[in-house]
């Protein structure tokens, strides 16, 4: 069920409305072909050998019984690879490294994380493969490891990453917490723990490359990033513009396609053989595939006066990076500046550190640090509202911050900040309460959020794209951008056929590759909308112009008489005086008028934040808005149900209200996942849930009906005033089931994910307390 | 590598002779021979990107060795499409926006029509605990259980028109 | 990477029993039957288990099937989950066999699954045994030289060994349906609702006449080795009237008669607590006079 909600009245054709999306028949027909489905001729299979031990030394890898195994074609090590490093490429578009991400390709001495890569093999078949990597002989000598990110940052702990462990720390000092906390009449304080968790997209990492006849490496891979080009060209030793990337429709992203997962191996591979290469991971594989969502330590404290005003947040947050950096300082910075939440607080103190350990790495995930910031904030808000006396809602009201508010970095924000009104609106859909039967208690919560949308100002951020117009007045759109399921390219389509009057089916769209495609960045940060959407809207504005003089001149009026929709030029104020679009199309083409452009759109460009005080400029807006509970907690087992779950969101302006929709209800499900029953578990490093049995995702018969409510404040940065829905869908879900959870029982289990088992261990501690 | 096997499959309604060895999953066999809209996305029965109809009933093809089928029918979700003109399932899935990634989508809709093909008129009940076997990471399940809904109306309509 | 092995796909269960009679002995073959093969497959692929002939069931009609007579109910090996839920008989020839079936993993693993190879997989997280156990089922287990009927109670010997001899196959399942004034219940407790594999299943069957229960049966999943009956707590029911008091009583005596662990999924602490809490609940409910007739 949604529920749309629009302040402005704006004539709009394509955009805003339930469109069916451009790549939805392939997909339901099962035309579609993911990366995973494309081969060719004298293809090899390939296979990754991984340690089965944390912290250990490689002391000796013998692969001489594999590369004699018939059908073997390659078997790689080490070795055989140049002193060359892998890094996280930061950002996409200048190419610039900013931070020590360099990590080996392959285990040369020093294992430092369960499943880290000792070696690769590319054989005939992908059973000659498998049976060749067991073939491999290593000795792996276990070492110390540290597996606490507050261990790892002791004195004397085993170093994983040097020179001390800590590979990200992150300050705000504003205002003056002493004094702030002096006004307190009551301070609350606890600590939160987040678990690590797996994005479990459906489709597992996999590519096919190839070298072309002009020595260019070509990558098929299911991505988020085509511009990996460029570290993956770094640490096999060509130049960029020797590496190729080549997207498809990618099944599933979250984050855990973010950054470079097969691609480096593929590449490896296929210029170690000559031959076409496929690596298909599996979901065991997966598991060690990519990088996790960071569990965080959150100690919050904030001071409340009486009449529940927040005087002073001082936050303290301790992420688990894992065995190497990836985007761990970045995804620490989204949590610090997300720590107090959407609340205007003077008087703000944030101390965040990351710290190396060896666990699984982590990195991206849908959220960014915000969803754990998330967490702690709204928990908060609600033991205070307990506290105070002070209906939860209404405590959060007197704190939400309004346009022109200063943000905890010290910039104000400048786009409609409609918490309040997301907030009632989904607690109204709620509706009527559920009662109580027996042991089985019903509560219900509510969480709010501050998310960012588009990237950090100081990575100046850009995008591409090229629209033009066939002869016969059919649309092509190209644009780097990959598609990761949320309808990123139709989007763009229906942003095309609304500026330049056609329909979407009029529109084709090239995406994702990096050869051919104008450089659109990364799909990832709620950025695609903000960013490509925008490079298209200019592009199509641009030729839009042209034609519309050109229109004009043939009705003897001015450009602003004439508009064009359904395939048509006409005038204004007297639609019957039209002309096809393809005419027009044909004689501005016969005419020489040019009917494409390339747009470079460009986010705001910063400087960086002062590092002592956290004061600047992060991002180039946020997104606000609410999600509602309303749960059933038997307590005699501790299982939760979710009983209902409202997203409403100001999403700026929905540029398709299903697309919106269905990322609002897959936050909402993932969100309860993450509340509920997800959690990897490592015991001294080693993974012990490395598949879909014991990595528990909600299925059909643990959701509600999801409800979304889009709300259009037509104040982003984006295309016709759209802000972003891909993380904010998922970001106040947890926290809003967590609330609702406490709501229902009376006490609050600290640490997700929340099992029976915390629930019932809970009970019986307020039990035995009373 | 023990004796290949030959196994007489009809798949989509023709008829193919098979040869696979006897560790072969249905899977594999079908995406060897071409069928890609098959996905794999666990290869142990966890999240039914894989499932098929074999006689009008699904199955996780992962799980399902090829030569224990001789003689039976084997549907893929590129076999429910009627010509050029999509499946009431597959259209209802386009209209209500139930695909985002859609690597689980070919599974849904055979389990989907798994379930229809016994119980036309469908509770939501039921159709949770037909598609609870089908993991979907997108989508929250909401948009599919109203395309499960229009697609069994629409079924009906058919079935009565006929 | 797959174990190897061979396939035979016989007809008839004559034929299936002697390739299974050829099996064993020193230097004999390993043959493993091959029924819905959920789990097998699973174990081959990991190569948890090795094999070199598997005997599928499938094609062997005489296994498929259900019977009543009065009111004894028999389902053939080749019975999978999902036909339990298509018998519209089965709803009071076994309430809790259904209600295990319904939350059975998905929907195509119910429709390939059968009863009799979920009890052969020796899982003590089985979500069928349980409920057949509360049943009091008997298993026939047949081979070359014939058959023998087996209470499901004394089948399994331990962890994953059970009283099937490598040559013979579990052919039949029966169980006298429940009596009049009798309720038949099972409770899955998992970390979630769809396809999860069971924390802690319980089933329990409580028979009435005049006031007090003549038959009590109270059958434990996932908490000690093996599938089990808590036969204590059983008697200190028979010939009472369940009190609250009593209930009480009888469900701390079935937490002593579990072993529970701690694994991935839960806490043995927790396991326990949730036998205490389960089995009252399920007595409860079943000594409620709208379904013994109290």
């Amino acid at each position: 069920m949604t529920e749309t909600e629009s302040w402005a009245n704006v004539n709009l054709r394509q955009v805003g409305r339930p469109l069916a999306r451009s790549d939805a028949p392939g997909k339901a027909a099962g035309r579609t072909r993911y990366a995973g489905d494309y081969t060719m001729p004298n293809m090899l299979h390939a296979k990754v050998l991984r340690s089965p031990e944390a912290s250990a030394r490689l002391r000796r890898i013998d692969v001489s019984k594999a590369r004699a195994l018939p059908g073997v074609a390659c078997v790689l090590t080490a070795a055989d690879l140049p002193d060359r490093k892998a890094s996280t490429d930061i950002p996409g578009q200048t190419g610039k490294k900013k931070l020590a991400t360099d990590q080996q390709v392959l285990v040369k001495e020093r294992v430092r994380y369960h499943g880290e890569p000792l070696a690769l093999v590319a054989a005939e078949t992908q059973t000659i493969a498998e049976r060749a990597a067991e073939l491999i002989d290593f000795e792996l000598e276990p070492l110390p490891g540290v597996y606490d990110p507050f261990e790892a940052m002791k004195p004397g702990a085993p170093i994983v990453t040097a020179p001390d462990n800590v590979v990200g720390q992150h300050k705000v000092r504003k205002g003056d917490i002493a004094k702030g906390f002096a006004e307190a009449d009551e301070i609350i304080e606890n600590t939160f723990r987040t678990q690590f968790i797996e994005h479990a997209f459906l489709e597992p990492e996999v590519g096919l490359a190839w070298v072309d006849e002009n020595d260019v490496i070509n990558i098929r891979v299911a991505t988020q990033v085509i511009e990996h080009f460029r570290p993956i060209a770094e640490a096999v030793g060509v130049p960029h513009n020797k590496v190729r990337i080549l997207g498809a429709l990618v099944g599933g992203g979250f984050g855990g396609k973010e950054d470079v997962t097969v691609e480096i191996y593929l590449a490896l591979l296929a210029q170690a053989t000559g031959r076409p290469v496929r690596l298909a991971y599996t979901r065991e594989d997966s598991m060690f595939g990519h990088g996790k969502r960071h569990p965080f330590v959150i100690t919050h404290r904030t001071g409340f006066t009486n009449d529940g005003r927040i005087t002073a947040v001082k936050v303290t947050i301790t992420a688990d990076s894992g065995a190497y950096v990836f985007l761990s300082p970045y995804v620490l910075l989204y949590a610090t500046v997300a720590a107090p939440g959407p609340y205007r607080v003077d008087n703000v103190h944030v101390d965040a550190v990351a710290a190396a350990t060896n666990n699984m790495f982590t990195s991206a995930f849908r959220g960014f640090g915000a969803a754990q910031a998330c967490v702690a904030h709204e928990a908060q808000m609600d033991e205070a509202a307990k506290a105070l006396g002070i209906d939860r809602m209404e405590l959060r009201r007197r704190n939400f911050l309004r346009t022109g508010d200063k943000l905890v970095t010290g910039h104000p924000i400048e786009s409609a900040v409609w918490s309040d009104e997301c907030m009632i609106k989904a607690w109204e859909a709620l509706g009527e309460r559920t009662p109580d039967a027996g042991p089985v208690k019903v509560g219900r919560g509510v969480a709010t959020y501050q998310q960012s949308y588009g990237r950090i100002t100081w990575l100046h951020d850009t995008s591409e794209a090229w629209v033009g117009v066939e002869v016969d007045g059919s649309v092509v759109v190209r644009s780097g951008v990959t598609d990761i399921g949320a309808g990123q390219v139709s989007a763009l389509g229906q942003i095309a056929a609304e500026l330049l009057g056609v329909g979407l089916d009029d529109v084709t769209i090239y995406n994702s590759d990096s050869a051919v495609t104008p450089l659109a960045g990364t799909t990832t940060a709620t950025r695609g909308l903000y960013m490509t959407g925008n490079a298209v809207r200019l592009a199509a504005e641009a030729i839009r112009g042209r034609f519309l003089a050109r229109a004009a001149r043939e009705f003897g009026v001015e450009p602003g008489e004439v508009d064009l929709a359904e395939s048509k030029a006409f005038l204004v104020d007297r639609p019957d005086t039209s002309m096809a679009f393809k005419d027009l199309v044909a004689l501005c083409a016969s005419e020489g008028v040019h009917r494409s452009e390339l747009v470079m759109f460009r986010a705001p460009f910063t400087g960086q934040i002062d590092p002592e005080t956290g004061q600047g400029r992060v991002h180039p807006d946020y997104a606000y808005g609410a999600h509602a509970v309303e749960v059933a907690v038997d307590t005699e087992t501790g299982e939760v149900t979710v009983l209902k779950s409202v997203g409403a969101h100001d999403v700026g302006q929905a540029i398709n209200p299903d697309a919106v929709a269905g990322q609002i209800e897959g936050g909402a499900a993932m969100g309860q996942g993450y509340a509920l029953s997800e959690e990897l578990c490592y015991e001294e490093g080693r993974l012990t849930t490395p598949s879909f049995s014991e990595y528990l995702i909600p299925t059909a018969m643990d959701v509600p009906r999801y409800q979304s409510i889009i709300l259009e404040s037509r104040s982003g940065l984006g295309p016709f005033g759209a802000k972003g829905i891909g993380e904010p869908a998922l970001t106040p879900v947890a926290p809003a089931i967590a609330n609702a959870v406490a709501d229902a029982i009376g006490v609050r289990v600290f640490d997700l994910p929340i099992t029976p088992e915390k629930i019932v261990m809970a009970l019986r501690r307020a039990e035995a307390a009373e | 590598m023990r004796e290949t096997e030959t196994t007489t499959l009809e798949i989509n309604g023709r008829t193919r002779e098979i040869a696979a060895p006897p560790n072969q999953t249905l899977l594999e066999t079908l995406r060897e021979h071409g069928y890609f809209e098959v996905k794999s996305g666990c290869e142990k029965g966890d999240c039914g990107a894989c499932a098929v109809l074999v006689d009008g009933e699904a199955v996780d093809s992962c799980l399902t060795l090829t030569g224990t089928l001789e003689g039976r029918a084997i549907t893929t979700v590129a076999g429910l499409k009627r010509g050029e003109e999509l499946h009431p399932l597959q259209a209802a899935f386009v209209k209500f926006g139930s695909i985002q990634c859609g690597y689980c989508t070919p599974g849904l809709i055979m389990a989907a029509q798994s379930l229809l093909n016994e119980t036309p008129e469908p509770s939501d009940e039921d159709i949770r605990l037909a598609l609870s076997g089908n993991l979907c990471r997108c989508t929250g399940y909401t948009k599919v259980f109203d395309a499960v809904q229009e697609a069994a109306r629409v079924l009906r309509e058919e079935e009565s028109a006929s | 990477m797959f174990a190897e092995f061979d396939l035979v796909m016989p007809s008839g269960l004559d034929e299936a029993l002697d390739i299974l009679a050829e099996a064993g002995g020193d230097g004999g073959l390993d043959v493993l039957p091959l029924a819905g093969g959920t789990n097998l497959v699973v174990d081959l692929r990991a190569r948890r288990v090795s094999a070199d002939k598997l005997v599928g069931l499938g094609r062997i009609a005489a296994l498929r099937g259900i019977e009543r007579s009065n009111g004894r109910v028999a389902i053939g090996a080749g019975t999978t989950l999902s036909d339990i839920l298509r018998d519209p008989g089965m709803a009071e020839a076994a309430p809790s066999l259904v209600e295990s079936a319904r939350v059975f993993a998905g929907q195509m693993v119910r429709n390939t699954a059968t009863v009799a190879g979920n009890v052969c997989c020796g899982s003590p997280a089985a979500d069928t045994v349980p409920p057949l156990l509360s049943l009091d089922a008997e298993l026939t287990l047949t081979g070359r030289d014939g058959s023998r009927v087996v209470p499901l109670a004394d089948f399994f010997l331990g962890y994953q060994k059970d009283q099937r001899r490598p040559d013979e196959l579990v052919t039949k399942i029966a169980w006298d349906a429940p009596k009049p004034n009798s309720a038949n219940l099972f409770y899955k407790l998992a970390r979630r609702k769809g396809d999860a594999i069971t924390v802690v299943g319980i089933a329990v069957t409580v028979a009435a006449e005049a006031g007090k229960c003549t038959t009590a049966r109270i059958a434990l999943g996932a908490v000690a080795p093996v599938v089990k009956r808590a036969r204590e707590a059983e008697a200190m029911l028979e010939g009472e009237a369940l009190t609250p008091e009593l209930i009480e009583v009888a469900a701390r005596q079935a937490v002593e008669e579990s072993s529970p662990i701690d694994d991935v999924r839960a806490s043995a602490d927790y396991r326990r607590h949730s036998v205490h809490a389960l089995t009252r609940r399920l007595l409860t409910q079943a000594w409620d006079p709208a379904t013994v007739g109290g």
